[in-house]
């Protein structure tokens, strides 16, 4: 073979592409270099594969497709010399994720390299693994990991230390395992190690409740010494940031300080004297000693009050947010916002400053502020903030525009202390941003306009001033129009003076004439128009010396290509035209509105109606196949979109998994023994995914029996309960004898199945979360006792609306499952109203074993994704 | 397919289903919500790191959390179009979908790292600035250059200060030292693959 044949040399690829001046010239370069890493490839060319796993990974970098290059990471894993190793590590890391199974195969390979006598390529296999480990390598390579922990050289230790973090994240059931070896970890000196260390331990807090519990007990007194060493420690030019020794290292002390102390008032006095020491010592000109600050503060503000603290945090915040850099404004703005709870007063007197920083030149630090500024607001300040923000939406970036609106329209809304003041600022806002102004916001403010009786007058020409100057908002004309289609008269007449307004004078023609222009405007919409051809109408019976002038722009939308408007002007013209008796009385003023029932319904609906757009726009059927991408969602959508079969390949797959075990393991009964393994898998099986801890009361679930059957005898007992006919009570009061009299029992005759009327089951709640509860309820046709009907019926705890509500089921393989359609993908909120869906379940080993599936249930809670996932296997007996 | 494959590696059939199974539970979660898992965990973990040149060029790139090529690439994208249109004096900090990209800006490089919504972000930038003086230490005056040709290395150190998204080694001279001892190793192993290739060249002479 010629040495020649797998092409250039990295750098001079590199050179290559970098040569290249358009992006087509780069395409061919690299399909050029593609084409022959491909042939090395198929040739199994040995010499090459590092440097072309590295020509891959530089043109993975550029975002080609570099999948087959997947292997041969692999393959210089397997290799035994450290220089293929750390580049097939490398590879592995950027060109493979954890989901790909083509990891799988590199476990065997991970596994020796942790037990490899060379300290570097133990060093590559931990960061590997720490960093696409998956969770079932997680589990396989947990034993080695933790090994690792106590290996001689601390490089490796801290390795280990982060790389189980990844497996207790992937893998929680682990995380015991993890206790001692940190505990002891926590006492050594060495800084990475101590820094990994503590990282684990904060994990392993946040997973377990008893790992806190020991941290908290055990390691309190030890970490805030460690702190306070940090803090006091003379120059160490090693770990020296700006003056500052490690501050990581103080950072994550910090961290795990505020953990332990949270909610535990103990805890929290140890750490006082530290956390002062911390925030007044630490040197705040440079970033470092910020960012310790920070989280110093952060630290004061979890753990159990101490007033002194407290007040010493808000005084950081201040200096904080009066500093000068960017990112130290920011970062008190953010933590401000936290504050708040604590300390609302405290947070208060920096309000002029947070206001200054709404106007800030940084879009960051602006939305930052704004939020704060809106948790700001109280009846108190409502109305020289409202001033302050609305006065800054003249001068605002367009971009920051709507997220301006949207907040004051809701501060208005919420806390307006009098309805002319609602009605001024809305005006205002109205004309700084109209376009920005959502629909309900402006319906809104013609609901509160028609209630309040005494400012039509006022309103109204307050609006003609408005549309004077600002008729390129669309919601300013709008409202307008609607309300001089109302009260044209009160505005030509200047009825309902108020003191504070200036008398105009306004002829019956100007008032035609700003509807005449709104619907002439080219922007205007159809809403708009079609609102401006109601305004004219109302007005050719207010005005009716005008009728003639009217009734030529009515005329002119006779020939609109929009139905709507056409419609509108042929009707709105016969009226004017022949039906003069009629008018007045047709076109009366609207009456009120009512405030509470729109307020009511625009809070419930308004979701709703943002869901059905999207619900339409998705197409997104209950179960419905087509439209699901992914091809492991259709494993869970089994029986949706065909009958169910139960050795049909691809799409029972799950089913396969699930059930080839089942029936494996379930049919060695008898003894104890090989039955104890058996359910040990079958939970393993069951569960795999799911974080909960299992123990042994999982097994019962898998069959069936009623949760309180935990005694020691329950293996045996749930055994014989799935065999045993459903009719025969189970004995519970289980002596030793018993329940292997039953297995016998069970065992030895065919169990008589009742034939006659379909036993009836009472509903069962299968599944309730916070948000939601699932009742089943049974039925059975008495000729087929395997199959049972099963309508599900869904129901929101909360109070929104959920929307594209999808329910999916998985069984295992000895059970077919048919999924209709359910009755609407929308779930009412409050539980007023539930969504239905029928199953229909056969069983095939009907009276040997219960129903069990496996749900999930995903739906849009306020646009946002949601998913719940869960088990059933309450079924009753004997379906 | 998938069973068969793994049927070479492991020989028991149920080990086989028991893998099979966990992996399609956890491909599940993963893909359709790829980071909401680290949410609940809300300790500073770094989702992924970025380098990005001033023309958009992307020169390393290192994830921490489970995104699929197509989520990566588009990451890529918006971010590229949100960092590098701010301006100089602004703050270091994006908000973008839920989380916070801290960047910096060192010479035509912008380094991002992106971190859950309540971590502290000052801490990132001390990161940032921990990584590039390493860089800088081991290149001697890092440039962008540098970071081209030899990527590779750059990964390397990267892989010396963060595993699975959360700091390792607080020291740039131990760093220096870890990096420098692997290579020396793979020199090592370089020039015995010469002498080994020079010994067979003579003989066969």
């Amino acid at each position: 073979m010629n040495p020649f044949s797998s092409g250039t040399r990295l750098r001079d690829m590199i050179r290559a592409i970098r040569a290249c001046k358009t992006a087509a010239e780069e395409r061919a370069v690299v399909r050029k270099e593609c084409a022959s890493i491909r042939a090395a490839v198929s040739d199994n060319d040995n010499d090459y594969r590092h440097r072309n796993l590295a020509k891959l990974m530089f043109i993975h970098m550029l975002g080609y497709p570099t999948h087959f290059g997947q292997m041969e990471c692999l393959k210089l894993i397997a290799a035994p010399g450290f220089p293929e190793k750390r580049i097939g590590y490398l590879g592995l890391m950027l060109l493979l994720d954890e989901r790909q199974e083509v990891l799988m195969l590199v476990t065997n390979s991970l596994k020796q390299d942790l037990n490899h006598t060379n300290q570097y390529i133990v060093g590559l296999a931990l960061c590997a693994l720490g960093n696409i480990s998956s969770a079932e390598m997680a589990r396989d390579l947990a034993p080695e990991v933790e090994r690792l922990l106590q290996f001689r050289d601390p490089n490796v230790r801290k390795k280990a230390a982060l790389c189980s973090i990844r497996i207790i994240k992937k893998v929680p059931d682990l995380a015991e395992n993890f206790v001692n070896a940190v505990a002891s970890l926590l006492k050594e000196k060495h800084h990475g190690v101590l820094l990994t260390a503590i990282q684990l331990c904060a994990d392993l807090c946040i997973i377990s409740e008893e790992a806190l519990e020991y941290f908290r007990k055990k390691c309190t007194e030890g970490l805030v010494k460690v702190l306070k060493d940090a803090v006091n420690s003379p120059y160490a030019p090693e770990y020296d940031i700006a003056g500052i020794a490690d501050p990581f290292l103080q950072i994550r002390l910090l961290r795990i300080l505020r953990i332990l102390g949270h909610g535990d008032a103990d805890a929290s006095d140890l750490m006082n004297d530290v956390l002062a020491q911390v925030a007044t010592k630490t040197e705040s000109n440079k970033n470092a000693g910020n960012a310790i600050l920070y989280e110093c503060v952060e630290t004061i503000m979890s753990i159990e009050d101490s007033g002194g603290l407290r007040v010493l945090a808000i005084n950081i915040l201040g200096r904080f947010l009066s500093n000068r850099d960017n990112n130290i404004r920011y970062v008190a703005l953010n933590m401000l916002m936290k504050a708040i709870s604590v300390d609302g007063q405290a947070v208060q007197r920096h309000r002029a400053t947070i206001l200054e920083c709404v106007k800030d030149s940084d879009a960051s630090i602006r939305k930052r502020a704004l939020e704060l500024v809106y948790l700001l607001v109280n009846e108190s300040n409502v109305q020289p903030l409202t001033k302050e923000l609305i006065d800054y939406l003249e001068v605002s970036d367009q971009d920051f525009k709507a997220d301006l609106t949207a907040k004051i329209c809701s501060i208005v809304e919420n806390l307006s202390p009098e309805k002319i003041w609602y009605i001024d600022q809305m005006l205002r806002v109205l004309c700084e941003a109209g376009n920005y102004v959502k629909d309900d916001v402006w319906h809104a403010l013609i609901v509160v306009i028609t209630n309040a009786s005494n400012l039509h007058g006022y309103t109204v020409r307050s609006l003609y001033r408005a549309i004077q100057t600002s008729g390129d908002q669309e919601a300013v004309v709008r409202v307008a129009v609607w309300c001089i289609g109302e009260y044209g008269d009160l505005l030509i007449n200047n009825i309902g003076m108020l003191d504070i307004e200036e008398p105009i004078t306004v002829t019956e023609n100007d008032a035609v004439d700003v509807i005449e222009v709104a619907i002439k405007r080219h922007t205007s919409d159809l809403t708009t128009r079609a609102m401006c051809l109601i305004a004219l109408l109302k007005l050719s019976s207010r005005f009716p010396s005008l009728s003639q002038r009217i009734k030529n722009i009515v005329t002119q939308s006779k020939g609109s290509l929009l139905l709507e408007l056409q419609q509108r002007s042929i009707e709105f013209d016969s009226i004017i035209e022949k039906h003069q008796n009629l008018r007045s009385a047709l076109v009366e003023r609207m009456p009120v509105l009512d405030e509470a029932t729109y307020s009511g319904r625009r809070a419930g609906s308004l979701p709703q109606a943002v869901s059905t757009s999207q619900g339409n726009a998705l197409q997104l059927p209950n179960g419905g196949p087509k439209t699901v991408d992914a091809p492991l969602l259709d494993l869970l959508d089994l029986g949706a979109d065909e009958p169910a079969q139960p050795n049909s390949s691809a799409n029972s797959f799950l089913q396969d998994l699930l059930g080839g075990d089942i029936l494996s393991t379930s049919t060695q009964s008898g003894t104890t023994q090989p039955q104890k393994s058996g359910t040990d898998v079958l939970l393993d099986l069951l569960s795999t995914g799911s974080s909960s801890a299992q123990n042994g009361s999982s097994t019962v679930d898998i069959f069936s029996v009623s949760q309180d059957n935990k005694t020691s005898v329950s293996a045996l007992d749930m055994l014989s309960s799935a065999i045993v006919p459903t009719t025969q009570p189970l004995p519970t009061p289980g002596g030793s004898g018993s329940p292997i009299v039953d297995l016998l029992d069970g065992v030895g005759p065919t169990p008589p199945v009742p034939k006659d009327n379909g036993p009836a089951y009472p509903p069962v709640v299968v599944f309730e979360s916070k948000a939601l509860s699932l009742i089943f309820n049974f039925s059975k046709e008495p000729e087929s006792p395997q199959t049972t009907h099963i309508e599900a019926s869904f129901s929101n705890k909360s109070s929104e609306v959920y929307t594209d509500f999808i329910f999916q089921a998985a069984v295992p393989k000895f059970l077919q499952l048919n999924l209709e359609p359910a009755s609407s993908n929308n779930l009412p909120a409050n539980g007023n109203g539930s969504i239905t869906q029928k199953l229909r379940v056969t069983n095939n080993q009907h009276g040997k074993k219960s129903l069990v599936m496996r749900i999930r249930i995903s739906y849009k809670l306020n646009n946002k994704d949601m998913l719940e996932e869960g088990q059933i296997s309450n079924f009753p007996r004997g379906l | 397919m998938t069973c068969s494959i793994l049927n070479i590696i492991f020989f028991s059939m149920l080990w086989v289903h028991l893998l099979c199974l966990s992996i399609i539970f956890f491909y599940l979660q993963y893909y359709l919500n790829p980071v909401t898992m680290s949410i609940r965990l809300n300790i500073l973990q770094i989702h992924f790191v970025l380098l990005i040149s001033r023309q958009g060029k992307v020169r390393l790139t290192k994830w921490y959390s489970p995104y699929s090529q197509k989520e990566r690439s588009k990451v890529i994208r918006e971010l590229s179009g949100m960092i590098l249109t701010r301006g100089p004096k602004l703050c270091n900090f994006v908000e973008w979908r839920g989380f916070k990209v801290v960047y910096k800006r060192y010479a035509s490089l912008y380094f991002c790292m992106c971190i859950n919504q309540e971590d502290n972000e000052l801490e990132v930038l001390e990161i940032i600035h921990h990584y590039v003086e390493i860089l800088d230490r081991y290149f001697g005056s890092v440039c962008e250059l540098d970071l081209i040709f030899n990527f590779h290395k750059a990964y390397y150190i990267l892989d010396e200060v963060l595993i699975a998204g959360e700091l390792q080694e607080s020291s740039k001279k131990t760093v220096a030292r870890l990096v420098a001892a692997q290579d020396s190793l793979v020199e090592a192993a370089k020039e015995e693959a010469n002498s080994i290739s020079n010994i067979i060249a003579q003989a066969t002479k």
